[in-house]
This record gives C-alpha cells, sequence and structure tokens, in this order.
C-alpha cells in the first residue's frame, strides 16, 4: 500500500521507501468506496489524503459512485499498484492529467500545482510499480509464424517460390493492429493438419527425383494482317487476337516453367510506353469476370523499340489449373461428347491506363501490344538436379559410401537453417529416427527424405519464434527478431554469422545491419505488410464504388450483357491507390524523412492514372514515383491519399466517423472503442437515393444533438469533418451537387466532349462544403489545410509516439502495455534529439533492450 | 437414357438434383452406424449477419401500440402474430415449407447482450460470456452434440464458414468451438470441402492408408517428444503458447486412431458434376447453394450428423461478402450498409434472396426420402442471426428453426417468447440436443427446455 507522508515535498521518496511493503499488503487492498464508508482504513493516508480529494472533487461528478461516464467509474479505484489489476485505469489517467484532457473544457479546473503533484504520485508509483515487478504480467513472445512471414521463410529456406499460405486460414486481423501479435495467434489440429499438407506439398516441389525429367513444350504464332491479328488493344480485340492467349494441356507436377514471348507495340499519339501483362490460369476471354488465375510478370513496352524476346521464369505449381470436362461416365472418350483436357492458358494482358479509359476515346489512339509468339516449356533448369535440391541433397561421395553420415550432415544442414540457430545432436537424432521410419518402406533416400523434411516443416522449432528462459541462442533469437522484423522472413547467412559472433548486441554493428537490410529486396515485404495493418487500407479494395455519383473512376464495361459492370482481371486504380501508400511510407523510411510527413508532405507517389485522377499534371507511365507537389494540388502526406478517403468512404460519400476513427488510431494512437449495443442507426441516406448521399455530416449533427450519442460523437466528428472537402473517391471537390440531383455519366453521343461533359458536372456542383469543426481540446479548424497544420503543431509528439509504438509492437510482437510506457518514452526521448526520423527509429528499436532481450 | 431398376432411377434423381450418389442409401446405412441400425438424427446450425428487416417494430417484436398498422410485406417475420404461419413476400421462399418449420420471437443469448456492436455472433452457437474477465468462448451446441455421438460417422462434425478460419475475438468466422479458446476454424472453399469430405485418402488404397498412418504415428511421437523438450525451455507465459500446439498434435493422434477404426469402411461416392465447385464468392448465388449442396451430401451420406454453417460473417469488411447486396441486384452500398439503413425495398430483397437459398437447403432436405418421411424430419435446421433490425441491438434475434418433425418437434407456427414468456435462446439449444438424443441438462444460460415446440 502506497504510503505517503503529508509533506509534499518529499513524498516521493517516503513512498519509494515503503516500496517493499507492497509485498506483504495484499490482505489490505483497500478500494476507495471502501475507504468512503470507513475512513479508518489503514494504510491509506497519502492516497485517502492527497488523491482521493482531488479525484473525488474534479473526477466523481462524472466518473463516480453515481455516473460512469465512457463506463468509467473512479469509486472502484484501487490504490494498491501491487495488485496489478488497476494499473490500465491508472495509466489513463495519466495520460488524461498530462495532457490536460481531463476535466474537461467548461468544468472546474485544478491548480497547476495540483495537477502537477497527482501527475507526480501516479507517475512516480507506476515506474516504481513497473521496476519492482518486471517478470509479473509478462505476455507471451513464443508464437507461431504469420502466414506471411511462413510464406516468406519457406521461400528463403527452400529457394523456390510457392504460394503455400493460400491453404492456411487466414491469421486473424483487427484494424489498426498487427496480426503477428502472440495472444492472437493461434494453434489448433485443423491450423497443424494445414502445415502438414504444405509441408508434404513444399518438399515435393524442392527434392527432385533421380533422372531427367519429361519435358513439356508449347508454343503459338499470330502473324499480321489477313484473318489473324496480332494486336492487343486494351479491350476489344479482334478473334484470333494474342488475347486468346497460348493453351497448354501438358505440363510436370511440379516444377520450373519459362514463358517466352517476343513482343513490341505501337503508339499512336507520341504515347511512350505501356506494360503489358502474362498471366496464367483458366482461360480470361468472355469470362464473367471470377476465372481464377495468376500473373507471371509484367514488361514494359516502349515507343521505338524493335520487337524483343522476354522471358519469364516461375513455379507451375502456383498457377491455377482448369480441371478436365470429363462425360458423364466419367471417361475421357472424345467424339461427340468433346471432352476438354485439363488445361491451362497463357494470356498477355495491354495494361495500358492513362487515367482515361471512361472517356470514349477511340481505341485506335490507344497503344497497342504487338506479340509475335508465345513460348512455354517446363521443367527447365540451368543444371540438373535444380539448386534447390541439390541445397539439400549435396553432391558427396558419402553419399554412396556411408548413407548413414551422408544422412545425418543433410539433416544437420537443413534443421540449422529451418530452426534459425544452430542444432544439437540430440535433435538431429530425432530426425534420423523418423528418417529410419520412412525409409523402411521407401522406394529412394529422396522419398524418404521428402516425407522427413516435411516433419521438420511442422515442427515448433520450425512454426514457431521461440524466447526461450536459458541463454543457449539468445544471438539467434536476434537475429530472428531482426530479419522477421525488417523482412517478414528468416536471416541471411550475414546474420546468422554475426550471431555465431554475438555481435548483434552492438549498437554500431546493428545500425549497419539495419541499413543494410532496409536496403534489401525483402525489405519491401515488411514496409507492405505493416503498412496495410498499420493504416487499415486493405479496405479500399473492397469499398462498393457508387458509379452512379462516379461515373469515370472505375474502368466499366461499356456494352453488351455485363455493361455497367467493372472490367474484370486488371489492377485497378484502388491497387494504385494501396501501392501509392506503401510506395510513400517506403520512401519516408528509405530516406529517414522527419514523422511529419505523414500528415504533410512535398511530394506524393504517383502514376499517371493516379496523377490523372488527383489532377496532378505531367505524369507519364504506370511507375509510382516521386512527384514534387505544389499547394494547388491539395495533397500531400497520408491524410489525402486515396487509400485512406475511399477506404474510409461509403463509395457514396465521405464518412467523417470513419476518417475520424482512422486519424485517430492510425496518426494520432487513440484508442477508439466499438460503437456500444443498441445506439441507434445513424440513418444514412445513401442507402435509399445515392444521391442524397452528401449529407452525412448533417445527420451527425442531428445525431449529436442527442445527449447519449454526444458524449462519443462530441470526441469523435470533428477529427472526421475537416476531411469532407475530400470526395468518397478521394478527390478534392469544394462544392457538391444538392441534394438529389444526379450525376451523369459520361455519354459520347450526348456530351460530345470530355471537356464539355466536365462542365455540365461542374455546374451541378452548387452547394459550398462546410468543413469546419472545433477539435476537441482543440481549436476551431476549416478544412484539411488547417488541420494539417494544428497536427502539426501541436501533435507532432503524439504522432511521432504513435510511429514509434506502430513500429515497436511490430518488431516484438505483442501489444505494448502500461509496462512499456517508460521504455517507450525513451525511445522517444532519443528520437526526439534527431528530429523523429523514420528510419532512426527502427535503428532505435533494434538496438533497444526491449527488442535485444535484455529486458523484459 | 432408360432407367431399368430402382437403384439407376434413384441415381438419376440425385442427379438431376446436382448429385450422382453411387450406392444405394441402405448400403450407405451400413457403413456409417455399424452396430447402430437406428436411423440418423441431424443437426445443422445456420448463422447469416447484420440482422434482418423488421419494420415498425422495436428490437425485433412487433409493436403493440401500432397493432393496427399492417404487417409489412418485407418484414423478416412471416406473420404478424403468435400462431399459424402464413408467408409475406420477404418469406414466401419457405411456403411450401410451412409445415416443417417455425419462427421464434423474444430469443437470446444473455451472454451476447454485452458483446454489443457486431460482436455478438461471436456466441450464437455457444451462448458464451466473453465479457468477463476471461475473454473466451465457449463449446459450441453441435461440438456438444459430436462430443456424444461423433464417433458413429466418419467425421464428427463439418465447420463451414463463408470467410472460412477462425477470426479474431469479437470478429468470429465460425460458428464452432471445441471449448475456450478453441475455435474450429471453418472451410470456405467448395472444392477444399468436397475433397476433404469424399476423397480424404487421394487415391490411395486401404492398406497404403493404414500403413500410412501407422508410420504417422510413430513420427508424431518424435515430435511429440521434441515439443515437449522445447517446452522446458520456455518461460511460463510461452509455455500456455506452447500448451496449444502440444494439444495439436495429441489431437492429431487421436484423429489418426480415429481414421484407422474408418479406413475399413468405403467412402459414398459421389460425382461433383453438377456441383459448381469453383463457384467464386464473387458469384454469390452459385457459391452458397454449392455449400448448402455439400452439406446436404454430407449428411445424405451420412459422412457427418452435425454441421454449423456462417452463411455469413460479421465485420466482413474485407471479404467479398461485403459486396453480395451489390453483386445480386447492385446495390450502391455494402452489405453491412443494409442494416443500418434499412431500405424496404434493397432489405426485403436482400432478406428474400438469403430467404430463397436456405429454403433451397431445406426442400432439398425434405424431398429425399428416408424410411417413412424425408430427411428433413430428422434433421433440426437452425437459421438466424445476433441482431434483429435495430443497429447494434443484442437482444430478441430473428430465429427460424426447421425440420426434426420425427424428433418431436412440432412446427407451422410463430411463437412469441415476450415479456413474462421470455426464455433465453439456449433453452431451445437444450431441446434441440434432447432431440438428437444428447442427454444435457443445461446448455450455458438455460432456464428448461423449449415445451412449447415440442409436440
Amino acid at each position: 500500500m502506497p504510503r505517503l507522508t503529508q509533506q509534499p515535498a518529499n513524498h516521493n521518496q517516503e513512498f519509494m521507501k515503503s516500496g517493499p511493503l507492497n509485498t506483504f499488503l495484499p490482505a489490505f487492498l483497500i478500494f476507495v468506496s471502501a475507504v468512503q464508508a470507513d475512513g479508518s482504513a489503514a494504510g491509506s493516508l497519502g492516497f485517502k489524503s492527497r488523491i482521493l480529494p482531488f479525484i473525488k472533487v474534479h473526477c466523481f461528478e462524472c466518473h463516480g459512485p453515481g455516473k460512469s461516464k465512457g463506463n468509467i467509474n473512479l469509486s472502484t479505484l484501487n490504490a494498491d499498484f501491487a495488485a496489478d489489476g488497476d494499473l490500465k485505469r491508472w495509466e489513463l489517467i495519466l495520460k488524461k492529467l498530462q495532457r490536460g484532457e481531463m476535466p474537461p473544457a467548461g468544468e472546474k479546473q485544478p491548480t497547476a500545482a495540483d495537477r502537477k503533484a497527482v501527475v507526480k504520485w501516479i507517475d512516480t508509483a507506476l515506474r516504481r510499480h513497473i521496476k519492482s515487478s518486471r517478470n509479473k504480467g509478462a505476455v507471451p513472445t513464443t508464437r507461431r509464424l504469420t502466414n506471411f512471414e511462413y510464406q516468406n521463410t519457406l521461400r528463403d529456406l527452400l529457394g523456390i517460390e510457392l504460394d503455400l499460405a493460400k491453404y492456411l486460414p487466414d491469421d486473424p486481423a483487427k484494424p489498426y493492429r498487427f496480426n503477428n501479435t502472440a495472444q492472437y495467434l493461434l494453434m489448433g489440429r485443423e491450423q497443424w493438419a494445414r502445415y502438414e499438407g504444405n509441408a508434404i506439398r513444399a518438399m515435393a516441389s524442392v527434392i527432385v527425383d533421380p533422372g531427367k525429367p519429361q519435358v513439356y513444350k508449347a508454343r503459338r504464332e499470330w502473324r499480321a494482317g489477313g484473318r489473324t491479328n496480332n494486336e492487343i488493344a486494351v479491350s476489344r480485340n479482334r478473334r484470333g487476337s494474342p488475347q486468346d492467349g497460348l493453351k497448354i494441356t501438358g505440363w510436370p507436377k511440379t516444377g520450373e516453367y519459362r514463358i517466352r514471348i517476343k513482343a513490341s507495340a505501337q503508339f499512336p499519339n507520341a504515347m511512350t510506353e505501356m506494360p503489358l501483362r502474362l498471366v496464367m490460369g483458366y482461360p480470361l476471354a468472355g469470362d464473367i469476370g471470377n476465372a481464377p488465375f495468376k500473373p507471371v510478370g509484367t514488361i514494359r513496352l516502349v515507343a521505338g523499340a524493335q520487337p524483343r524476346v522476354y522471358e519469364f521464369r516461375g513455379r507451375i505449381e502456383n498457377h491455377p489449373v482448369m480441371p478436365e470436362l470429363k462425360n458423364r461416365r466419367g471417361g475421357t472418350r472424345t467424339g461427340r461428347l468433346r471432352v476438354q483436357p485439363a488445361n491451362m492458358t497463357i494470356t498477355p494482358q495491354n495494361l495500358f491506363d492513362d487515367g482515361t479509359l471512361n472517356d470514349g476515346v477511340d481505341p485506335n489512339t490507344r497503344p497497342k501490344a504487338v506479340v509475335e509468339w508465345i513460348e512455354f516449356e517446363a521443367p527447365v533448369s540451368d543444371v540438373w538436379p535444380p539448386a534447390h535440391h541439390t541445397r539439400i541433397l549435396f553432391a558427396s561421395p558419402l553419399r554412396k559410401t556411408q548413407p548413414a553420415a551422408y544422412v545425418r550432415e543433410v539433416l544437420k544442414r537443413f534443421l540449422t537453417r529451418a530452426f534459425r540457430r544452430p542444432v544439437t545432436d540430440k535433435e538431429i537424432a530425432r530426425y534420423e529416427k523418423i528418417y529410419t521410419i520412412y525409409a523402411a518402406d521407401a522406394k529412394s533416400m529422396e522419398e524418404a527424405m521428402r516425407r522427413t523434411l516435411a516433419v521438420v516443416l511442422t515442427s515448433p522449432n520450425f512454426l514457431y519464434h521461440i524466447t526461450a528462459k536459458d541463454d543457449a541462442h539468445r544471438h539467434f533469437e536476434i537475429a530472428s527478431r531482426l530479419s522477421y522484423f525488417l523482412w517478414g522472413s528468416m536471416p541471411d547467412q550475414q546474420l546468422f554469422d554475426l550471431a555465431a559472433k554475438q555481435r548483434l548486441r552492438d549498437p554500431e554493428v546493428m545500425k549497419s545491419q539495419v541499413q543494410r537490410m532496409l536496403k534489401d529486396r525483402r525489405a519491401s515485404d515488411f514496409i507492405r505488410n505493416f503498412t496495410s495493418q498499420w493504416l487499415s487500407i486493405a479496405k479500399v479494395k473492397s469499398v462498393p464504388i457508387n458509379t452512379d455519383l462516379f461515373p469515370r473512376f472505375l474502368h466499366m464495361i461499356k456494352r453488351g450483357e455485363r455493361s455497367g459492370a467493372e472490367v474484370p482481371f486488371r489492377p485497378t486504380i484502388r491497387d494504385d491507390m494501396f501501392d501509392e501508400t506503401v510506395a510513400f511510407v517506403a520512401a519516408l523510411i528509405a530516406g529517414n524523412a522527419d514523422v511529419s510527413n505523414l500528415v504533410d508532405s512535398n511530394f506524393a507517389m504517383l502514376n499517371q492514372r493516379l496523377a490523372a485522377h488527383y489532377g496532378v499534371d505531367g505524369v507519364r507511365g504506370h511507375r509510382l514515383r516521386r512527384v514534387a507537389l505544389k499547394p494547388n494540388h491539395r495533397l500531400g502526406g497520408l491524410l489525402t491519399q486515396g487509400s485512406i478517403l475511399v477506404g474510409n468512404s461509403t463509395g457514396s460519400a465521405p464518412h467523417p466517423i470513419y476518417r475520424a476513427v482512422w486519424l485517430r488510431e492510425a496518426i494520432l494512437g487513440e484508442e477508439v472503442k466499438d460503437p456500444p449495443a443498441d445506439v441507434p442507426a445513424l440513418s444514412d441516406s445513401v442507402g435509399k437515393s445515392a444521391e442524397k448521399a452528401v449529407t452525412i455530416k448533417d445527420l451527425l449533427r442531428q445525431h449529436r444533438r442527442k445527449a447519449s450519442c454526444n458524449q462519443c460523437h462530441a470526441r469523435l466528428d470533428p477529427w472526421g469533418i475537416p476531411f469532407e472537402r475530400y470526395n468518397a473517391i478521394g478527390r478534392y471537390q469544394p462544392k457538391v451537387p444538392r441534394k438529389g440531383v444526379r450525376i451523369p455519366a459520361f455519354n459520347k453521343a450526348r456530351h460530345k466532349s470530355l471537356t464539355q461533359y466536365k462542365a455540365q458536372v461542374a455546374s451541378l456542383y452548387t452547394v459550398k462544403v462546410d468543413a469546419a469543426a472545433e477539435l476537441p481540446h482543440g481549436p476551431k479548424v476549416d478544412g484539411m489545410t488547417e488541420l494539417k497544420r494544428h497536427l502539426l503543431k501541436n501533435r507532432r509528439h503524439d504522432i511521432a509516439a504513435n510511429v514509434m509504438r506502430r513500429l515497436l509492437s511490430y518488431g516484438l510482437g505483442r501489444d505494448l502495455t502500461y509496462r512499456d510506457r517508460y521504455d517507450v518514452d525513451e525511445l522517444l526521448k532519443q528520437s526526439k534529439k534527431n528530429g523523429y526520423r523514420m528510419r532512426d527509429m527502427i535503428v532505435l528499436i533494434c538496438r533497444s533492450g526491449l527488442f535485444l532481450g535484455t529486458k523484459r | 437414357m432408360t432407367q431399368k431398376s430402382w437403384h439407376l432411377n434413384r441415381r438419376e434423381a440425385l442427379a438431376g438434383t446436382g448429385v450422382a450418389l453411387a450406392l444405394p442409401f441402405l448400403e450407405s446405412m451400413t457403413w456409417a452406424a455399424g452396430a447402430e441400425k437406428k436411423l440418423p438424427k441431424r443437426m445443422v446450425v445456420s448463422y447469416f449477419s447484420y440482422g434482418a428487416y423488421m419494420p415498425n417494430s422495436k428490437s425485433g417484436i412487433p409493436e403493440r401500440r401500432n397493432q393496427k398498422r399492417a404487417h409489412h410485406d418485407w418484414s423478416w417475420w412471416p406473420c404478424k402474430q403468435a400462431g399459424p404461419l402464413s408467408f409475406n413476400k420477404s418469406s414466401a421462399p419457405f411456403a411450401p415449407l410451412k409445415d416443417s418449420i417455425s419462427y421464434l420471437q423474444g430469443l437470446d443469448h444473455k451472454g451476447g447482450w454485452k458483446l454489443g456492436g457486431h460482436s455478438s455472433g461471436d456466441v450464437f452457437a455457444t451462448g458464451a460470456d466473453m465479457t468477463g474477465a476471461h475473454k473466451t468462448n465457449n463449446i459450441s451446441i453441435d461440438q456438444v452434440a459430436a462430443k456424444v455421438h461423433g464417433h458413429k460417422t466418419r467425421y464428427p462434425s463439418l465447420v463451414l464458414g463463408t470467410e472460412g478460419g477462425t477470426g479474431s475475438y469479437g470478429r468470429c468466422k465460425t460458428l464452432s468451438h471445441y471449448g475456450p479458446g478453441r475455435p474450429i476454424p471453418s472451410l470456405n472453399k467448395p472444392q477444399e470441402i468436397f475433397n476433404r469430405l469424399f476423397k480424404p485418402h487421394a487415391g490411395r488404397d486401404v492398406k497404403q492408408v493404414k500403413a500410412g498412418l501407422k508410420r504417422k504415428a510413430s513420427v508424431l511421437d518424435v515430435v511429440m517428444e521434441e515439443s515437449k523438450s522445447l517446452n522446458l525451455r520456455l518461460g511460463r507465459a510461452d509455455r500456455a503458447k506452447m500448451a496449444e500446439y502440444l494439444e495439436s498434435i495429441r489431437s492429431v493422434e487421436k484423429r489418426i486412431e480415429r481414421t484407422g477404426q474408418w479406413t475399413d469402411k468405403p467412402l459414398p461416392k459421389v460425382n461433383a458434376k453438377k456441383l459448381k465447385l469453383d463457384a467464386s464468392d464473387k458469384d454469390p448465388e452459385n457459391y452458397i447453394r454449392c455449400m448448402y449442396d455439400l452439406i446436404y451430401l454430407a449428411l445424405q451420406t451420412d459422412l457427418t450428423r452435425y454441421v454449423t454453417f456462417m452463411l455469413e460473417s460479421e465485420h466482413s469488411g474485407a471479404s467479398e461478402m461485403q459486396n453480395y447486396a451489390h453483386y445480386l441486384f447492385g446495390y450502391k452500398g455494402n452489405t453491412h450498409d443494409i442494416s443500418h439503413k434499412r431500405p424496404a425495398d434493397i432489405s426485403g430483397r436482400w432478406d428474400n434472396w438469403r430467404a430463397k437459398q436456405h429454403a433451397y437447403f431445406l426442400k432439398r432436405l425434405r424431398d429425399t426420402k428416408e424410411a417413412d418421411g424425408n430427411m428433413l424430419d430428422r434433421t433440426l435446421v437452425l437459421w438466424g442471426s445476433a441482431h434483429p433490425h435495430r443497429a447494434h441491438y443484442t437482444r430478441n434475434y430473428p430465429i427460424q428453426i426447421a425440420g426434426g418433425n420425427m424428433l418431436g418437434f412440432k412446427h407451422g407456427n410463430l411463437h412469441q417468447f415476450i415479456d413474462k414468456k421470455k426464455v433465453p435462446l439456449a433453452n431451445l439449444f437444450v431441446s434441440m440436443l434432447h432431440a438428437v438424443d444428447v442427454p444435457v441438462r443445461r446448455f450455458a444460460d438455460s432456464t428448461g427446455v423449449l415445451s412449447e415446440l415440442l409436440g
């Protein structure tokens, strides 16, 4: 029980001295309510005389025995920190008092001195408690690999890229949280069985049978002119064009394929480049849009280039096969009942998109790809057996002379890499035993080894991140933590070597490693995975866009049975928006930029399609690149990116609540509670008639008028309202149509030209959008510019703290708790010194005691 | 083609409805039941998300004061008053099934009250209270039954969903749980479900399968040894995590033992030709029907008797389910929005579409003869959601129970359990379990049985 003296000057010291008392006082757990009932409760002097009166006066009115706003009732607060249970609430009180958010404006405020004293009391007690109870309340850090990590690890361990995560159930997801959090990652029989199936699949691909395999080949040619045609336009291709692709009916079960294509392109109107993508799977022509396929690769065709041969390689196992169509009896008889053998089709696609595909432009003014031929061959390998095979079953005379020793060596090498640490003889012996079981009735060493190594891939030592009690492999654990943080995969040889030499705790070594790793291609996996979860941007791809209101946003089918549906099988502007945000965060980390850039930046990552959408001129081509911004673009930072604006809209209208929740969670790092049970619906008018969709803000105003709703919404809505001038498709739109006015789709016959159409639409936008809101505990802001200014001026530290916490949480694979508070503060202090730079933040985290395991 | 025998006739009849069953049913009974000659008693629990449309009503129950107002044609409830069923536009697909269904108003799980938001779907089949100190779910109704009778069929239970996996706290993607902290991942890919059900040995013969199982058991012994030795090196919190792994291995071992007992018994041969196993989730109708077909097949061949199917899950923002209403009738919003806006036309069509699919399934069961009745007579099918029409309201669920006429259920009425007559939904669960010969005294917060339904 904290025992405080009455003298404010030294109460902290007194408290600290009394620390050990905590351990034998559980019998005196005093609740404030008990104190109220019986003032004679022992041992609560300091709390009772100083803290409780403060809380009573300033908090009880709303968070007391009578009323418990936001479900917080401080009358049951436990003053005994050692009892652990109430620490979260103490931390919350501390935060609110420090920030001056409580008591709320308009209520009686404590004097600055009182506030400070209470803050200090809580802070000291909390700090002391965390220090003295290091081993209590530990959260698990041993956890299984996420699907993302699993997939990458297999790639690096086996040396071939197989899509195996698709056979696993999705990892649990929670918006703004990371799915590598140990608590969420469960394991069960079904999950294990999936790992087993995958392990068998993987080993079937990695270890090949002795002897040269049968090679499958296919080729198709196209010629210009006459009945055939060798051109591929963006849409509407002639019969017999390469759009039909190359159909293959024979391929090996496993192995690497090689696809070669000879292609060039025609460019009208001074256009200079176009992407040509190859996909393999079901045939795409004429389907209703859900045929499964997987991309093979994309090439960039440029103006003036001669026809050239391009080559792609990939694994045949990854592509979906269109199954055989049998006749009634299940046979494969040909004749009148024609039978379709199992097949795959390699289809080239013209992915040109300059953002004008819906504008009724003459298709002949767009680039066309010219394909002369496509060739398929599988399996291919520069050497046979392929490298991924000999990496495991290496060539050695031992194999013949001393098979047992050879098997042991094979196992040792594989286990060391699979377990990401040195292995003991005992561990090797276990797998030798397994090998013997399988070898008993296996036809070859290859077969027995496949089964044995498949077991390795279901072992907890492979599937789990392990933090052991003993110090045996501490440095290898660090190497793994580092590589799973920055690559989402297992360590490479260099990291293993450093771990063996125990060098990773050296700050300079760590710094250079982090910098090296961030430059590696694998770091982009990390940034994509981290960003999409942190900012919760996957939504941008699934929000249904109201094509009545936004007829030109998505590439639509113009005519025929499926007119009005989105053109299938193509990456869309929504994919670009997702990639834009990932590329933006990647650029900030690579450039070691200040976190303020998240709120506002002088550049954006755009390609031509995005630039056309946002109204930025002079960007050509499909590659995302850094584009300098001007104020009239009204872009910069994350807040105005399509992924965020579209993802947090209804597809018809901006949604201030979604956007507010996003801003508070993803940027300011506050936790916004789910709406409580049984709140009356915000009867959003979008559903009934899309045209009226612009009025959510007004509805919210009415919603807030109800006192019960206002409690939460007063703190929420103002953060979303300044976004209102950015519409549901992420474009700046300061004026909206009157209620009930419909936006016509662009029709070439009716509107004559696009300019005319645009003018007509503009004339319908007559109502100015109100984007002014008074921020909670803050000033009044009108629109995005002022919101950004406020965030940069007053919340920069909070934003930095949020980024630091997110990175740390991701790096450690667990949620942060009140226990990490002071460690994070320390990191932030250091980060502040060099201006909250993002790459340096990562370096700081990797060097921290929390990360290195010198502190738990 | 002409049919000469009952045998062929039957095969054709089945083929016409989507599958061809190679073995006559009585034969299938022998491999399923072994010593047990009684006919199987089955149970299906299915869930749809975001509630259903119930105009002019408060939290799922028609308002008394507005008795004068006509019952809405698009209400999820087929008729206005308790008593014999009549059907409105929304529930019209169920009209032919009148004698096999009942609607129950006013039921809910107390455990879900506090979950709020869209999370109460987590406990639809469990009735657990997850809001206490231990934030874990509990065993679901199908698993209670599977524990008792699961050994009688090749698969103790079948767990399906449209999103697959387990989801996480408050956003479950499955209805079934072995027990606290052990959700069962739902399967959502038709082809995969088909293979698991009907081709579990992937082309190997019995001898090979048996040898494989034996080998696997010895290998697992070694894996277990390894895991245990690893466990010793872990701290307390981490050991709890590793316990999940150990438990998985133990359970795989049990499973192997079980499979060993079943390998000698032949698998039913079904033809997948008319099943649209490659239906994508962008094609809701074919996809959902294919899932229903698979359930039907699993029950009909007696591969399992207990099935859960999360037709839709809450928090489906990242899945195609969110766009179903968009794909189906071009609704300009996501499926979740329907629940908040409830425009009559869209809500009604959406509910009607869902009803059509479910009625399709019930009809297939009803149209399949089984001894002196049909399959539906011995199959209890629960269909409902954890929300009535009001946003985020977690009481008075829309609940429909079908089938089981030969298991003691009496149908054809709408029952109201309101005010003084209010009872927990778990009472229905207890009655359902009793009907399938699982003698439980209580389930979750139950207070008895639902005698009103029992004829």
